[in-house]
């Protein structure tokens, strides 16, 4: 159940991600390199929505929220890392996922590197190396009510101490203020429009809490590093979880999603430098993305919703690091 | 759209993200006003997002057509 509950969740955000060319590589750079906000305000709708369907589904017992742990040395470093990276390997984890399926031979070995530095640096030989990076890890003892029991990571109502429904309805107001206040690029095509991308990807992400945590052992929405570890891992032996089956319906439903829309193609760079050049940026995004305890999906998608501080701060650098290195690759000049 | 005249062409395609674009971009910045740039494309974000930012700076997209699967090409010509 685990395994087809992740399938499906994973194939559903494939669709959404093929389909509103969802990246948040892309997202974030052309706010600074085209003045162009067009994917930007999909992610943020995004969130904004998550940020109250999240501790909605809490409230009605749905769910119980987890928050990811507090790291102040891990969050910026792994959060440069995975920036720069991104920015190297043409895509995020979710872009160079979803572009496994589209057919694009650069994303694949994007993917196969980030896969292999992330199981890297949570099991194998990086493991000394990241935990020498990640710092010291905050964790608060969860004070009850819409929150997981036991050990969580701070949010921002824990560590003011007040209802986590205050500062969620006030920074979601701020998000959609932003979002449906100001100028948004203009986009022809076939994708999806922002809005509908927006909304589609946070109710995916309400469907992942609720069937990962029911049906897959983890307790946390979308995410996609831990994925790609565990079907690594496989490889060797291991069982696929619920992520590592959502990751593989990413790559399904984006497949499906192409095919069905005429743009599914193998497609080949004609420098064959631009493989190495995402070789080495598929490897920072796995180095970064366990070092920060998560990717642009589980830290900035899934994370900030929490509001967890932790999340918040690794979203910054993911920014920092995307903008200095889109600068140094494709701003200069 | 097979009678304008293209002044260059630039093949993109299988580039990586967002290669597409600031080579279009550069493209552009070298040539003369009123001439035409031909863009091929076989990346589907880009194709969409390129009109939209060419545009922006000015510039007039004349077609956007299907050459293939998943293949287009774009003609602009510069402001």
């Amino acid at each position: 159940m685990g395994v087809f509950t992740g399938l499906i969740t994973g194939i559903l955000f494939g669709i959404v991600l093929q389909r509103g060319r969802l990246c948040f590589n892309s997202a974030i750079r052309d706010l600074k390199l085209f003045k162009d906000n067009y994917l930007w305000k999909a992610v943020m709708l995004g969130i904004a929505i998550e940020t109250l369907l999240f501790p909605l589904m809490a409230q009605a017992g749905w769910i119980h929220l987890n928050p990811k742990p507090f790291m102040p040395v891990g969050d910026i470093i792994g959060g440069l890392l995975f920036g720069f990276g991104m920015v190297l390997a043409g895509g995020c984890a979710s872009g160079v996922t979803y572009r496994t399926g589209e057919g694009l031979t650069t994303a694949w070995l994007a993917a196969i590197f980030y896969g292999l530095f992330a199981t890297a640096s949570k099991f194998g030989f990086l493991k000394p190396v990241v935990k020498f990076l990640r710092g010291p890890v905050y964790k608060i003892d969860s004070p009850g009510g819409i929150y997981a029991k036991g050990k969580i990571g701070p949010t921002i109502a824990t560590s003011l101490h007040i209802n986590p429904w205050i500062p969620a309805i006030i920074f979601a107001a701020i998000l959609l203020w932003y979002v449906f206040g100001t100028k948004t690029s203009e986009r022809g095509g076939k994708g999806f429009n922002w809005i509908t991308t927006g909304i589609l990807a946070a109710l995916v992400g309400g469907l992942a809490y609720y069937t990962s945590s029911h049906f897959g052992g983890r307790n946390y929405p979308l995410g996609i590093t831990g994925g790609w570890i565990s079907i690594f891992k496989t490889f060797t032996g291991g069982k696929l979880s619920w992520e590592g089956a959502e990751v593989l319906g990413i790559v399904i439903g984006a497949f499906l999603s192409a095919l069905a829309t005429k743009e599914f193609k193998i497609r080949m760079p004609r420098n064959p430098m631009a493989y190495v050049q995402v070789i080495v940026g598929g490897a920072l995004l796995g180095i970064g993305a366990v070092t920060a305890s998560g990717c642009n999906i589980g830290n900035f998608f899934s994370g900030v919703p929490h509001l967890a501080w932790g999340s918040l701060l690794a979203s910054l650098f993911f920014v920092l690091g995307n903008w200095i290195m889109a600068y140094w690759m494709y701003g200069r000049r | 759209m097979a009678d304008v005249k293209v002044d260059k062409t630039l093949d993109v395609r299988g580039e990586v993200c967002p290669v597409p674009d600031v080579e279009t971009k550069r493209a552009l910045k070298k040539m003369e006003s009123g001439q035409v740039l031909e863009v091929l494309i076989d990346y589907p974000l880009s194709k969409e997002r390129i009109p939209a930012n060419v545009k922006k700076e000015g510039h007039e997209v004349l077609a956007i057509e299907e050459i293939g699967n998943s293949e287009w090409r774009i003609l602009i010509r510069k402001k």
